[in-house]
């Protein structure tokens, strides 16, 4: 009898328990590499489609280069950074001087910004996602010629190919510099509007400069719009490098 | 507890209740469960391999074979939950031409459970996010992104809870701050959180309100910024929260050969884990239970292959 009612408790506290509380005992972890797997069929073919619709746009020939346009073929300018600043300058400042009356002193951005050299032969739009792939919007911002001495002296520190538009000449010296904005020399009691884009506007590639400027005009053009509508205007690109930065 | 002692227990208790010839009472002995976990972080559009040419990554990655890994995972245990930590969107001409719809088709055939939303989900605004949900047949979750004034409201959840082989696993997301990182015009009125205090939070609802088993944290925070150690990251939050087991981290492209083990507030154990970028690849957590309350997750416990 005494065993039967010992049964019957241990029947009562199992059925009246809850799910016994899980506890973990081990764990183990491990890294796959991407590589040798087989692909799976099915995933292939819904890949397929978008993949074939993709590649004929992104194959659309847009215009040509006679010569391969290079990050690498100078010190502190090259005719990639040029391309850029003086491409972007050319079909932001319309927009700008439409809508304030003014015009755009120049155009600066980054080096590490430009993603891709552009092979000589035709240029595609997959060429412009190369060179831009993020989906980077171009500002106005004034600056006053504090924030402007900053920014000179940012280049001269810096020692790069950081693309600036044509506007902008800029002679580093030894203890000094000599700019001239559309040919008219600095003037630090002036305000310059100056294009660049929202990441660098942020501080990216720590243009701190650009950061709490008098004014920011968005003008509601992406960076890679203003490269393909650029490309997709001109029969051909040439570039050159013209010592737009030189240094003595 | 070691696992001989274990073993020997379980044995003994079998035994004993044969005698007795009550086979009902087979139900109290040692259960245990096995729950992998799969994950991937930073994914960015990389539906395709990369080509051999390929400076950093040649031949690696692809959707397909990052489908047939999980495919062969699942079929070993199909006890199993699949997650991301953001930033499935840009990288490559497949997104800026269908705006992330075949990203979010390819994870729902793979039959993604759950996955956080990183800074570049944002890339065509908070509506570009809203109109690939229809593609989507898995849960985004984020807990300190508040989108109660923005189209999102309602269809982002903090956290879900999964059963799995009756083990509750709570999985919450966290975002890394918009401000700065992401154009306003894309976020809107997103307002981004403390992920810290969200994570508590979360915690105390996985934990003692719903009883969670394990607590997973999907995190676009960054795993640490050496540079600047006060900035939130995943190191931070393991050890300003408690009883998260695992933080599944993303946006800082970090490759960890293996998960960090580190110490929450409490002095416990909690893995950090994340695998890089584009999907080159995928990591794997495997997750023994039991019931004898054997203290877990000591270190000697965790086992890295």
């Amino acid at each position: 009898m005494k065993k039967y009612i010992l049964i019957f408790l241990t029947l009562f506290l199992v059925f009246s328990c809850k799910t016994p509380k899980l506890y973990v005992s081990k764990v183990e972890a491990s890294l796959t590499e991407i590589k040798n797997q087989t692909p799976l069929n099915e995933f292939e073919e819904v890949i397929a489609p978008y993949r074939n619709k993709m590649e004929k746009e992104v194959n659309t020939v847009l215009t040509y280069t006679p010569t391969t346009i290079s990050r690498r073929d100078g010190k502190l300018e090259s005719s990639l950074s040029n391309l850029m600043a003086d491409m972007c300058y050319e079909q932001a400042n319309p927009v700008f001087l439409n809508r304030t009356g003014k015009d755009i002193d120049f155009a600066m951005f980054n080096y590490d910004g430009l993603r891709s050299d552009i092979q000589k032969g035709n240029i595609t739009v997959g060429n412009a996602f190369e060179l831009m792939p993020f989906e980077n919007t171009l500002l106005v911002l004034a600056l006053s010629g504090e924030k402007m001495e900053e920014l000179i002296q940012y280049l001269i520190a810096e020692k790069r190919a950081h693309p600036v538009s044509k506007q902008f000449r800029l002679l580093i010296k030894e203890n000094s510099y000599n700019l001239t904005i559309n040919n008219i020399p600095f003037d630090a009691k002036k305000t310059y509007y100056v294009l660049t884009s929202d990441y660098l506007q942020g501080g990216g590639d720590n243009m701190n400069f650009f950061k709490n400027p008098i004014k920011i005009i968005d003008i509601d053009y992406k960076l890679r719009a203003s490269i393909i509508d650029y490309f997709s205007k001109k029969e051909s690109i040439t570039t050159q490098l013209d010592g737009r930065i030189t240094a003595e | 507890m070691k696992r001989r002692d274990f073993i020997t227990k379980t044995t003994a208790a079998t035994a004993l209740l044969t005698l007795n010839n009550l086979e009902i009472l087979a139900a109290p002995k040692i259960k245990t469960k096995h729950i992998t976990i799969i994950h991937s972080n930073d994914v960015h559009s990389n539906i395709d391999p990369f080509n051999s040419d390929h400076p950093r990554y040649p031949n690696l990655g692809g959707t397909a074979r990052r489908a047939a890994y999980v495919n062969s995972v699942r079929n070993e245990n199909p006890n199993m939950l699949l997650l991301d930590a953001g930033d499935m969107f840009q990288g490559t001409p497949y997104f800026n031409y269908f705006g992330g719809e075949l990203e979010f088709k390819l994870m729902s055939m793979m039959k993604y459970d759950a996955a956080t939303i990183g800074n570049h989900e944002f890339d065509n605004g908070i509506d570009g996010i809203l109109a690939q949900l229809p593609n989507a047949k898995f849960d985004l979750v984020s807990a300190n992104y508040d989108f109660s004034n923005t189209v999102l409201d309602t269809f982002v959840k903090p956290y879900k809870i999964f059963n799995v082989d009756n083990v509750k696993i709570g999985v919450f997301g966290l975002g890394v701050k918009l401000e700065g990182l992401v154009d306003k015009k894309m976020y809107k009125e997103t307002v981004y959180l403390d992920p810290i205090e969200i994570a508590q939070d979360m915690t105390r609802i996985l934990k003692e309100n719903e009883k969670c088993d394990l607590i997973i944290c999907l995190s676009h925070l960054g795993y640490y910024y050496k540079a600047t150690p006060e900035v939130v990251s995943d190191l931070n939050l393991a050890s300003k929260t408690k009883d998260i087991d695992l933080i599944i981290g993303g946006h800082s492209h970090t490759f960890l050969q293996k998960p960090t083990i580190t110490k929450n507030i409490e002095g416990k154990n909690v893995l950090v884990n994340q695998v890089g970028r584009d999907g080159v690849n995928m990591g794997r957590i495997d997750f023994y239970f039991d019931t004898l309350k054997n203290k877990t997750h000591k270190a000697e416990r965790i086992i890295i292959i």
